[in-house]
């Protein structure tokens, strides 16, 4: 499946050779969803190698095969060594990313006491309207909601886990998800205002908090692939959004922060290999992706349930792509060589 | 296991055709012993599957599939209790007790008049071979609740299993009043014999949650290796030896003058954890970043740093975690020290796929099946040790619970559970 990943990626590649710096178009996903074999005979190398396409099963089985035999020196990597990036060339970016952060939490700001007058006003459909865009406001932070200290994010961001059954959820579950619960199962609207009393002060909490959130440059280039893998897991699987089924509108707004991520890094990038180019392919083709679904429901997202099989499968599948080369970002931006394990006394 | 010729086998089984009549049983014309004579290694020289003729005993001092080597086939079944009495739960455990022997020593499947059912499934043949089936029975907590009047037999260690951090319990895939654990060389074996089981108590016990196993093949370098779970690491490697019967009474078997109920001991508690591995996820990890987190070399399993799979970790020499990183997997599971000795647990789980999730990724992971005589000190010990293990980003436990495997049964006409009678 990586290797498909990898293999549609260079399809996307050899559709241009321009440079690495910009975005560039690609065919719409619904003109190869279905067509027997959707990669044409071209293809020259694999994503992130010198291998070429037609010999990638040997290639990986001699790297293999070397693994095992290196297998006494652990941490042993085949490929040439790249030079580590210095960790203050990570500065400009997470400034830059703090800012983003920084930003969609005064928007969350403002947009949470519309939602408090919306179920003030005890109608259903506004006040869903308007949980919608508080919960895609604070998934638009992506890259910092793992920083945020002591239990901040799961007041806001929450859910209710390892409930013992059916019934009624701990007194500490509170932010969002509390008000989506009672949103879209049946809860009268002006009874979940308390709760959107609560949510504005810890979305208060974290705007003071935010300026002062440390980004470690690891864990900086971590969230290119770590943002849309939580997607994956937690919002198009349904898990963390069970009764809005918000998991397109979450997803889109992981990519935008995944987007953000990589363009914060892309002076980093650009000097290091190939993957700047392979991301925002992949970007760029889920963008689209996103893009047609939301045309094809009338301008606004669908929920997990209202998407037709197709419709599933481009996403998921898009979603599964993009994280290949996503998830070489860390790798490219090393800050440290890898570590030489010692050996274990052979006395023992 | 008690090996049975399977030639031996068939020809008894007609024999007992013969002498006791259409529908006899044959079980009980298996001696105890049975010649071990089956070959072991490479496919039968008659073409058939070979190894169907292995036979681990049901009764006993102790269940089987506790210390029995794992078979390569699993089916794990949570049942909730709809018997309306005592009398009626204690009879479907008895029917599981009876169906079970029957099914794990072997026997003909009866013929019975054509317009009838037949009493078996037949999904086997005509012959019900062994296969190495065992069947291990386990209560639940909630059994022990007010329904049934058995609050005073619980053993003191079964509770509902804690939500450990990083648990999303599901509660359609965790808990349930009996936990049925089958497992066999084949998997028409298991099926077969799972089908027979929920029938022998259909309207008393009825299926809360189910999930098949299976182990990866042995494929060495040597025969002891330790099979593979689905993030492509040896699992089990550490184990304590199952043929020290005292270090069994130390670590497993429920002990008398241990403060339990006199019905419980040579019982053992059962902890039941469905692990979902997020194998996508893991499969974007570097290497040296997968075998920092388990503390071993993924090839031979070895403990970072040396060169064998059973070779000591040797943490004291590496205090600061500079070979195997401190909150490495295996570190913190079994930090090997004098003090957490008597924490050790028996692991007999399977690895399991069961489709795709909604967002059309594997569904995949591991049955995670521990033996241990104290959960409290044993696993809920070690579980609350690896909560800050970086691995939990790759895992999420979604169901399964405690149980309780009571001593085996005594004989033909008891059941596993009779003490609670």
């Amino acid at each position: 499946m990586l290797a498909l990943a990898a293999l549609a990626a260079v399809v996307l590649n050899g559709r241009s050779t321009s440079g690495a710096t910009h975005r560039v178009n690609v065919v719409p996903a619904a003109a190869h969803s279905h067509a027997g074999n959707p990669y044409p005979l071209h293809i020259t190398t694999v994503v992130g190698s010198s291998i070429p396409a037609k010999q990638y099963g040997n290639e990986l089985s001699k790297q293999q095969g070397s693994a095992t035999e290196d297998s006494a020196t652990p941490g042993a990597t085949p490929g040439a060594p790249i030079t580590p990036v210095s960790p203050s060339a990570f500065a400009g970016p997470t400034a830059a990313y703090r800012a983003w952060a920084e930003h969609w939490a005064a928007t969350l700001a403002g947009e949470v006491p519309r939602l408090r007058s919306a179920l003030a006003t005890g109608t259903r459909a506004p006040a869903e309207r308007e949980w919608q865009l508080a919960y895609s406001d604070y998934l638009h932070l992506g890259a910092v909601y793992g920083l945020l200290p002591g239990t901040l994010d799961e007041q806001i961001d929450g859910m209710p886990h390892a409930l013992p059954g059916p019934g009624a959820p701990a007194p500490s579950f509170s932010g969002l998800h509390r008000i989506e619960m009672g949103l879209w199962t049946g809860a009268r609207p002006a009874s979940l205002v308390p709760w959107a009393a609560r949510l504005e002060h810890d979305v208060g909490t974290l705007q003071r908090v935010l300026p002062t959130v440390q980004i470690d440059p690891l864990d900086y280039a971590t969230r290119a692939h770590e943002i849309l893998e939580d997607a994956q897991r937690d919002l198009l699987s349904g898990t963390d959004v069970p009764w809005s089924g918000a998991g397109v509108l979450g997803t889109a707004a992981g990519v935008a922060a995944t987007d953000e991520v990589i363009s914060t890094l892309t002076p980093l990038l650009e000097a290091r290999d190939s993957t700047l180019l392979d991301v925002n392919n992949w970007l760029d083709r889920l963008q689209h992706v996103l893009d047609q679904l939301r045309a094809a429901h009338g301008g606004s997202w669908p929920s997990l349930g209202q998407l037709d099989l197709t419709q599933r499968e481009e996403l998921d599948g898009t979603v599964a792509g993009a994280l290949g080369p996503l998830s070489q970002v860390p790798g490219s931006l090393e800050t440290t060589p890898a570590p030489v394990i010692p050996k274990l006394s052979q006395a023992k | 296991m008690t090996p049975v010729d399977r030639r031996a086998f068939l020809t008894r089984s007609a024999a007992a055709i013969s002498i006791g009549g259409v529908g006899a049983a044959v079980g009980a014309t298996l001696a105890p012993d049975a010649p071990a004579s089956t070959p072991k290694s490479g496919a039968a020289a008659d073409g058939l599957t070979p190894d169907l003729a292995e036979r681990v005993p049901f009764d006993g001092v102790h269940q089987a599939g506790v210390l029995t080597p794992r078979q390569d086939q699993s089916t794990f079944v949570g049942l909730d209790s709809i018997a309306p009495s005592q009398d009626v739960l204690f009879g479907a455990l008895e029917a599981l007790s009876a169906t079970a022997r029957t099914l794990t020593q072997g026997d003909r499947v009866a013929v019975t008049r054509i317009d009838d059912p037949p009493p078996d499934s037949g999904l086997l043949g005509p012959v019900n071979q062994p296969d190495s089936l065992t069947v291990t029975i386990a209560f639940g907590p909630s059994l022990f609740d007010d329904r049934y009047g058995l609050a005073g037999k619980r053993p003191h260690h079964l509770t509902t299993m804690p939500a450990f951090a990083h648990d999303e319990l599901d509660p359609y895939r965790t808990g349930g009043d009996v936990l049925v654990q089958i497992c066999a060389g084949q998997r028409d074996t298991v099926v077969h014999t799972y089908r027979e089981l929920m029938r022998a108590v259909a309207g008393s016990l009825v299926i809360r949650w189910t999930i098949d196993g299976f182990q990866s093949a042995q494929r060495g370098p040597s025969p002891k290796s330790s099979r593979r779970n689905l993030f492509a690491f040896r699992d089990g490697t550490g184990n304590p030896d199952v043929t020290d019967a005292g270090l069994m009474n130390q670590l497993i078997w429920v002990q008398p003058g241990a403060g339990e109920p006199e019905w419980a001991v040579g019982g053992t508690y059962l902890v039941a954890r469905t692990i979902r591995m997020h194998v996508e996820f893991w499969d974007r990890v570097g290497m040296l970043e997968q075998e920092q987190m388990i503390g071993r070399d993924r090839v031979i399993g070895a403990p970072l740093g040396g060169t064998n799979e059973f070779q000591d970790p040797a943490y004291g020499l590496d205090p600061k975690g500079k070979r195997i990183p401190l909150d490495a997997h295996i570190r913190l599971a079994n930090p090997r020290t004098a003090a957490t000795n008597d924490q050790r647990i028996l692991r007999r789980g399977y690895n399991y796929h069961r489709g795709i999730d909604s967002a059309g990724d594997l569904d995949q992971g591991l049955m995670f099946i521990a033996f241990n005589q104290n959960p409290e000190r044993q696993y809920a010990t070690i579980q609350n040790r690896l909560g800050p293990e970086p691995m939990t980003d790759y895992i999420t436990p979604v169901g399964g619970g405690y149980f309780f495997a009571p001593p085996g049964s005594r004989g033909a006409t008891d059941w596993v559970g009779s003490g609670l009678a």
